[in-house]
Protein backbone atom coordinates (compact mmCIF):
# COMPACT_ATOMS: atom_id res chain seq x y z
CA UNK A 1 0.00 0.00 0.00
CA UNK A 2 1.03 3.45 -0.83
CA UNK A 3 2.10 5.77 2.09
CA UNK A 4 -0.01 8.45 2.82
CA UNK A 5 1.23 11.99 2.03
CA UNK A 6 0.19 14.91 3.81
CA UNK A 7 -0.16 17.91 1.91
CA UNK A 8 -0.42 21.38 2.95
CA UNK A 9 -2.72 23.54 0.74
CA UNK A 10 -4.03 26.49 2.72
CA UNK A 11 -6.45 27.19 0.11
CA UNK A 12 -9.12 29.81 0.65
CA UNK A 13 -12.93 27.99 0.13
CA UNK A 14 -13.94 30.74 -1.88
CA UNK A 15 -10.54 30.42 -3.94
CA UNK A 16 -12.47 28.30 -6.23
CA UNK A 17 -15.35 30.81 -7.17
CA UNK A 18 -12.81 33.41 -7.40
CA UNK A 19 -11.09 32.27 -10.18
CA UNK A 20 -14.38 31.57 -12.38
CA UNK A 21 -15.32 35.68 -11.04
CA UNK A 22 -11.86 36.60 -12.72
CA UNK A 23 -12.71 34.49 -15.68
CA UNK A 24 -16.24 36.18 -15.91
CA UNK A 25 -15.19 39.85 -14.93
CA UNK A 26 -12.28 39.89 -18.09
CA UNK A 27 -15.39 38.54 -20.54
CA UNK A 28 -17.60 41.27 -19.06
CA UNK A 29 -14.42 43.92 -19.58
CA UNK A 30 -13.93 43.16 -23.14
CA UNK A 31 -17.61 42.91 -24.06
CA UNK A 32 -17.71 46.94 -21.87
CA UNK A 33 -20.99 45.09 -19.85
CA UNK A 34 -21.25 46.82 -16.57
CA UNK A 35 -22.67 44.62 -14.46
CA UNK A 36 -23.95 45.76 -10.82
CA UNK A 37 -24.89 42.94 -8.12
CA UNK A 38 -27.06 44.85 -5.98
CA UNK A 39 -27.59 43.04 -2.17
CA UNK A 40 -29.75 44.16 0.84
CA UNK A 41 -32.35 42.28 3.13
CA UNK A 42 -35.71 41.21 1.98
CA UNK A 43 -38.08 44.18 1.99
CA UNK A 44 -35.48 46.82 1.94
CA UNK A 45 -36.56 48.63 -1.05
CA UNK A 46 -34.74 46.55 -4.04
CA UNK A 47 -36.79 46.39 -6.31
CA UNK A 48 -38.66 49.73 -5.89
CA UNK A 49 -35.31 51.26 -6.42
CA UNK A 50 -34.55 49.63 -9.59
CA UNK A 51 -37.81 50.50 -11.12
CA UNK A 52 -36.90 54.18 -10.36
CA UNK A 53 -33.18 53.82 -11.60
CA UNK A 54 -34.10 51.91 -14.59
CA UNK A 55 -36.70 54.46 -15.62
CA UNK A 56 -34.47 57.38 -15.38
CA UNK A 57 -31.64 55.78 -17.17
CA UNK A 58 -32.83 53.38 -19.72
CA UNK A 59 -33.18 55.82 -22.66
CA UNK A 60 -29.35 56.35 -22.43
CA UNK A 61 -28.38 52.92 -21.90
CA UNK A 62 -29.76 49.13 -22.82
CA UNK A 63 -30.50 47.60 -19.79
CA UNK A 64 -31.54 43.79 -18.63
CA UNK A 65 -32.00 43.05 -15.14
CA UNK A 66 -31.64 39.41 -13.51
CA UNK A 67 -33.60 38.97 -10.19
CA UNK A 68 -32.36 36.08 -7.97
CA UNK A 69 -34.92 34.48 -5.61
CA UNK A 70 -34.93 31.47 -3.88
CA UNK A 71 -38.61 31.18 -5.39
CA UNK A 72 -41.33 33.18 -7.30
CA UNK A 73 -41.11 35.23 -9.89
CA UNK A 74 -43.27 38.45 -8.52
CA UNK A 75 -39.98 40.60 -8.50
CA UNK A 76 -39.64 39.85 -12.25
CA UNK A 77 -43.18 40.69 -13.55
CA UNK A 78 -43.35 44.07 -11.40
CA UNK A 79 -39.70 45.17 -12.70
CA UNK A 80 -41.01 44.09 -16.73
CA UNK A 81 -44.34 45.95 -16.26
CA UNK A 82 -43.27 48.98 -15.05
CA UNK A 83 -39.84 49.44 -16.80
CA UNK A 84 -39.86 47.05 -20.13
CA UNK A 85 -36.65 46.18 -19.68
CA UNK A 86 -35.30 42.63 -20.81
CA UNK A 87 -35.70 40.90 -16.91
CA UNK A 88 -34.31 37.21 -16.51
CA UNK A 89 -35.99 35.30 -13.36
CA UNK A 90 -33.15 32.59 -11.80
CA UNK A 91 -34.06 30.72 -8.93
CA UNK A 92 -31.54 29.33 -6.09
CA UNK A 93 -33.27 26.39 -5.38
CA UNK A 94 -33.28 26.94 -1.14
CA UNK A 95 -29.50 28.48 -1.91
CA UNK A 96 -29.15 32.04 0.35
CA UNK A 97 -26.72 33.39 -2.11
CA UNK A 98 -25.74 33.53 -5.56
CA UNK A 99 -22.10 32.37 -6.84
CA UNK A 100 -20.32 33.03 -9.90
CA UNK A 101 -21.53 29.83 -12.04
CA UNK A 102 -25.15 30.80 -10.93
CA UNK A 103 -24.69 34.70 -11.88
CA UNK A 104 -23.28 33.34 -15.66
CA UNK A 105 -25.91 31.23 -16.37
CA UNK A 106 -28.24 34.61 -15.92
CA UNK A 107 -26.05 36.51 -17.75
CA UNK A 108 -25.97 33.80 -20.89
CA UNK A 109 -29.53 33.64 -20.62
CA UNK A 110 -30.28 37.27 -21.70
CA UNK A 111 -27.56 37.29 -23.72
CA UNK A 112 -25.17 40.07 -21.62
CA UNK A 113 -23.58 40.88 -25.06
CA UNK A 114 -26.43 42.95 -26.09
CA UNK A 115 -26.67 44.93 -22.89
CA UNK A 116 -24.54 47.95 -21.49
CA UNK A 117 -25.99 48.01 -17.58
CA UNK A 118 -26.60 44.43 -16.13
CA UNK A 119 -27.84 44.26 -12.62
CA UNK A 120 -27.87 40.88 -10.56
CA UNK A 121 -30.49 41.02 -7.66
CA UNK A 122 -28.82 38.85 -5.28
CA UNK A 123 -30.81 36.62 -2.57
CA UNK A 124 -31.82 39.03 0.08
CA UNK A 125 -29.56 38.28 2.85
CA UNK A 126 -26.24 40.42 4.65
CA UNK A 127 -24.49 37.50 5.37
CA UNK A 128 -23.36 35.01 2.59
CA UNK A 129 -23.73 37.08 -1.07
CA UNK A 130 -20.56 38.94 1.02
CA UNK A 131 -18.40 35.52 0.15
CA UNK A 132 -18.77 35.06 -3.47
CA UNK A 133 -17.42 37.83 -6.12
CA UNK A 134 -19.72 37.33 -8.98
CA UNK A 135 -17.50 39.40 -11.15
CA UNK A 136 -19.28 42.37 -10.64
CA UNK A 137 -17.66 46.13 -11.88
CA UNK A 138 -19.87 47.50 -9.10
CA UNK A 139 -21.00 45.89 -5.45
CA UNK A 140 -23.96 48.04 -3.81
CA UNK A 141 -25.83 47.64 -0.82
CA UNK A 142 -29.01 48.70 0.08
CA UNK A 143 -30.13 48.98 3.87
CA UNK A 144 -33.56 50.56 4.68
CA UNK A 145 -34.12 53.17 7.75
CA UNK A 146 -36.53 50.21 9.39
CA UNK A 147 -33.59 48.02 9.52
CA UNK A 148 -31.92 49.81 12.23
CA UNK A 149 -28.08 51.95 12.04
CA UNK A 150 -26.83 48.97 14.33
CA UNK A 151 -26.91 46.41 10.92
CA UNK A 152 -22.97 47.18 10.16
CA UNK A 153 -22.06 46.47 13.54
CA UNK A 154 -24.03 43.31 12.88
CA UNK A 155 -22.94 41.99 9.58
CA UNK A 156 -19.45 43.88 9.19
CA UNK A 157 -18.44 41.88 6.00
CA UNK A 158 -20.99 43.04 3.86
CA UNK A 159 -20.41 46.28 4.38
CA UNK A 160 -16.50 46.03 3.79
CA UNK A 161 -17.05 44.40 0.53
CA UNK A 162 -19.50 46.89 -1.16
CA UNK A 163 -18.35 49.98 -3.00
CA UNK A 164 -21.96 52.14 -2.38
CA UNK A 165 -24.80 51.89 0.19
CA UNK A 166 -27.92 53.20 -0.22
CA UNK A 167 -29.76 54.00 3.01
CA UNK A 168 -33.18 53.66 2.03
CA UNK A 169 -36.91 54.61 2.43
CA UNK A 170 -35.13 57.97 4.45
CA UNK A 171 -38.37 59.50 3.81
CA UNK A 172 -39.79 57.39 6.81
CA UNK A 173 -36.66 58.81 9.12
CA UNK A 174 -39.07 60.88 11.22
CA UNK A 175 -41.07 57.54 12.74
CA UNK A 176 -37.83 55.74 13.18
CA UNK A 177 -35.12 55.62 15.73
CA UNK A 178 -32.63 55.82 13.07
CA UNK A 179 -29.32 57.94 13.60
CA UNK A 180 -27.91 58.51 9.93
CA UNK A 181 -24.28 59.84 12.00
CA UNK A 182 -24.05 56.52 14.09
CA UNK A 183 -24.77 54.78 10.92
CA UNK A 184 -22.08 56.67 8.75
CA UNK A 185 -19.42 56.64 11.55
CA UNK A 186 -20.13 52.76 12.07
CA UNK A 187 -19.94 52.30 8.45
CA UNK A 188 -16.95 54.47 7.60
CA UNK A 189 -14.65 52.48 10.53
CA UNK A 190 -15.26 49.37 8.34
CA UNK A 191 -14.93 51.18 5.19
CA UNK A 192 -13.26 54.32 4.43
CA UNK A 193 -14.17 54.75 0.80
CA UNK A 194 -17.65 53.88 0.61
CA UNK A 195 -20.01 55.97 -0.81
CA UNK A 196 -23.07 56.29 0.54
CA UNK A 197 -26.69 58.24 -0.71
CA UNK A 198 -29.52 58.61 1.23
CA UNK A 199 -32.38 57.48 -0.97
CA UNK A 200 -36.15 57.23 -1.03
CA UNK A 201 -37.86 55.65 -4.10
CA UNK A 202 -40.92 56.85 -3.38
CA UNK A 203 -40.57 60.48 -2.99
CA UNK A 204 -37.41 60.66 -5.74
CA UNK A 205 -35.05 62.39 -2.45
CA UNK A 206 -30.95 61.70 -3.54
CA UNK A 207 -32.10 59.28 -7.10
CA UNK A 208 -30.93 61.87 -9.07
CA UNK A 209 -27.34 61.92 -7.30
CA UNK A 210 -27.23 58.28 -6.97
CA UNK A 211 -27.79 57.87 -10.28
CA UNK A 212 -25.27 60.78 -11.82
CA UNK A 213 -22.76 58.41 -9.56
CA UNK A 214 -24.26 55.31 -11.44
CA UNK A 215 -24.08 56.90 -14.70
CA UNK A 216 -20.49 58.23 -14.00
CA UNK A 217 -19.40 54.56 -13.17
CA UNK A 218 -20.72 53.07 -15.77
CA UNK A 219 -19.20 55.52 -18.01
CA UNK A 220 -15.87 55.43 -16.91
CA UNK A 221 -15.74 51.41 -17.42
CA UNK A 222 -16.64 51.78 -20.74
CA UNK A 223 -13.84 54.09 -21.79
CA UNK A 224 -11.08 52.07 -19.48
CA UNK A 225 -8.42 49.81 -21.28
CA UNK A 226 -8.65 46.78 -19.38
CA UNK A 227 -5.76 44.87 -21.00
CA UNK B 1 -27.59 27.95 6.45
CA UNK B 2 -25.09 28.64 3.83
CA UNK B 3 -22.88 25.39 5.01
CA UNK B 4 -24.43 23.40 2.36
CA UNK B 5 -22.45 26.07 -0.56
CA UNK B 6 -19.67 26.33 1.32
CA UNK B 7 -18.92 22.55 1.05
CA UNK B 8 -19.81 22.19 -2.49
CA UNK B 9 -17.15 25.14 -2.87
CA UNK B 10 -14.52 22.92 -0.60
CA UNK B 11 -15.33 19.53 -2.85
CA UNK B 12 -14.62 21.01 -6.13
CA UNK B 13 -11.61 22.84 -5.14
CA UNK B 14 -10.10 19.56 -3.71
CA UNK B 15 -11.50 17.54 -6.47
CA UNK B 16 -9.63 20.43 -9.43
CA UNK B 17 -6.77 19.61 -7.08
CA UNK B 18 -7.15 15.71 -7.51
CA UNK B 19 -7.25 16.29 -10.85
CA UNK B 20 -4.22 18.55 -11.29
CA UNK B 21 -1.66 16.58 -9.10
CA UNK B 22 -3.11 13.54 -9.96
CA UNK B 23 -3.62 12.21 -6.19
CA UNK B 24 -5.76 9.16 -6.72
CA UNK B 25 -7.44 9.04 -2.90
CA UNK B 26 -7.96 11.62 -0.32
CA UNK B 27 -8.10 9.86 2.82
CA UNK B 28 -9.54 13.15 4.70
CA UNK B 29 -9.38 16.78 4.49
CA UNK B 30 -8.52 19.47 7.09
CA UNK B 31 -10.26 22.61 7.06
CA UNK B 32 -9.24 25.25 9.32
CA UNK B 33 -12.11 27.24 10.40
CA UNK B 34 -12.27 30.51 12.79
CA UNK B 35 -14.90 31.21 15.13
CA UNK B 36 -15.00 34.79 13.86
CA UNK B 37 -15.57 33.11 9.58
CA UNK B 38 -19.14 33.16 10.16
CA UNK B 39 -19.00 29.14 9.28
CA UNK B 40 -20.22 26.72 11.64
CA UNK B 41 -18.41 23.65 12.16
CA UNK B 42 -21.29 21.56 13.20
CA UNK B 43 -23.35 22.57 9.59
CA UNK B 44 -20.17 21.74 7.54
CA UNK B 45 -20.06 18.21 9.28
CA UNK B 46 -24.23 17.91 9.06
CA UNK B 47 -24.03 18.30 5.18
CA UNK B 48 -21.15 16.94 3.89
CA UNK B 49 -22.02 13.51 3.91
CA UNK B 50 -24.44 14.17 1.31
CA UNK B 51 -22.59 16.68 -0.53
CA UNK B 52 -19.80 14.21 -0.92
CA UNK B 53 -22.07 11.37 -2.86
CA UNK B 54 -21.34 11.09 -6.34
CA UNK B 55 -17.97 12.79 -6.31
CA UNK B 56 -14.23 11.36 -5.40
CA UNK B 57 -14.51 12.58 -2.27
CA UNK B 58 -17.19 10.01 -0.98
CA UNK B 59 -15.02 8.19 1.30
CA UNK B 60 -12.75 11.00 2.51
CA UNK B 61 -13.04 12.56 5.90
CA UNK B 62 -13.89 15.83 7.16
CA UNK B 63 -11.70 16.77 9.63
CA UNK B 64 -12.42 20.35 11.02
CA UNK B 65 -9.39 22.45 13.13
CA UNK B 66 -11.30 25.48 14.92
CA UNK B 67 -8.92 28.19 15.63
CA UNK B 68 -10.24 30.97 18.21
CA UNK B 69 -11.30 34.77 17.63
CA UNK B 70 -8.20 37.03 19.21
CA UNK B 71 -8.45 40.29 18.95
CA UNK B 72 -5.95 42.30 20.38
CA UNK B 73 -7.05 45.80 22.29
CA UNK B 74 -6.69 49.00 20.78
CA UNK B 75 -6.51 50.69 24.24
CA UNK B 76 -3.86 48.69 26.72
CA UNK B 77 -2.77 46.03 23.56
CA UNK B 78 -3.73 42.92 25.64
CA UNK B 79 -4.57 40.04 23.13
CA UNK B 80 -7.93 38.25 24.40
CA UNK B 81 -10.14 35.78 23.19
CA UNK B 82 -12.92 37.96 21.25
CA UNK B 83 -15.98 35.39 21.90
CA UNK B 84 -15.38 34.07 25.67
CA UNK B 85 -15.04 38.01 26.40
CA UNK B 86 -17.99 39.29 24.38
CA UNK B 87 -15.52 42.12 22.69
CA UNK B 88 -14.43 43.51 25.76
CA UNK B 89 -10.63 43.65 27.00
CA UNK B 90 -10.84 41.88 30.41
CA UNK B 91 -7.99 44.11 31.52
CA UNK B 92 -9.37 47.60 30.88
CA UNK B 93 -13.07 46.74 29.11
CA UNK B 94 -12.46 49.02 26.38
CA UNK B 95 -14.52 47.72 23.13
CA UNK B 96 -12.38 48.73 20.54
CA UNK B 97 -9.89 45.95 19.51
CA UNK B 98 -8.36 44.78 15.98
CA UNK B 99 -8.36 41.20 15.05
CA UNK B 100 -5.36 38.93 15.15
CA UNK B 101 -7.10 35.57 14.19
CA UNK B 102 -10.59 33.56 14.12
CA UNK B 103 -11.78 35.02 10.48
CA UNK B 104 -10.62 31.81 8.58
CA UNK B 105 -11.71 29.16 6.36
CA UNK B 106 -9.07 27.57 4.49
CA UNK B 107 -8.40 24.20 3.35
CA UNK B 108 -5.51 23.56 5.27
CA UNK B 109 -4.40 20.16 4.09
CA UNK B 110 -5.19 16.98 2.37
CA UNK B 111 -4.09 13.50 3.87
CA UNK B 112 -3.78 11.48 0.57
CA UNK B 113 -1.93 9.11 -1.72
Amino acid sequence: MEKIRIIEIQKRVYANNDEDAKVLRKELQDNKTFMMNLMSSPGSGKTTMLVNTINRLKDQLKIAIIEADIDSDVDAYTILNKTGVTVNQLHSGGSCHLDCGMAKEGLEDIRYKDFDFVVIENIGNLICPASYDLGQALNVLILSVPEGDDKPLKYPKMFTKVDCLLVSKIDTLSVFDFDFMALETNVRKLNPTIQIFPISAKTNEGMEAWCNYLVEKIKQFKKADFK
Amino acid sequence: MHELGLVIQVIKTVEKYMKENKLSTVESIVLQVGQLSEVYPKYLKDVYPIAVEDTLLKNTELIIEETAGIGQCDDCHFNYNLVENSNECPVCSSKKFSIISGKEFLIKELHAY
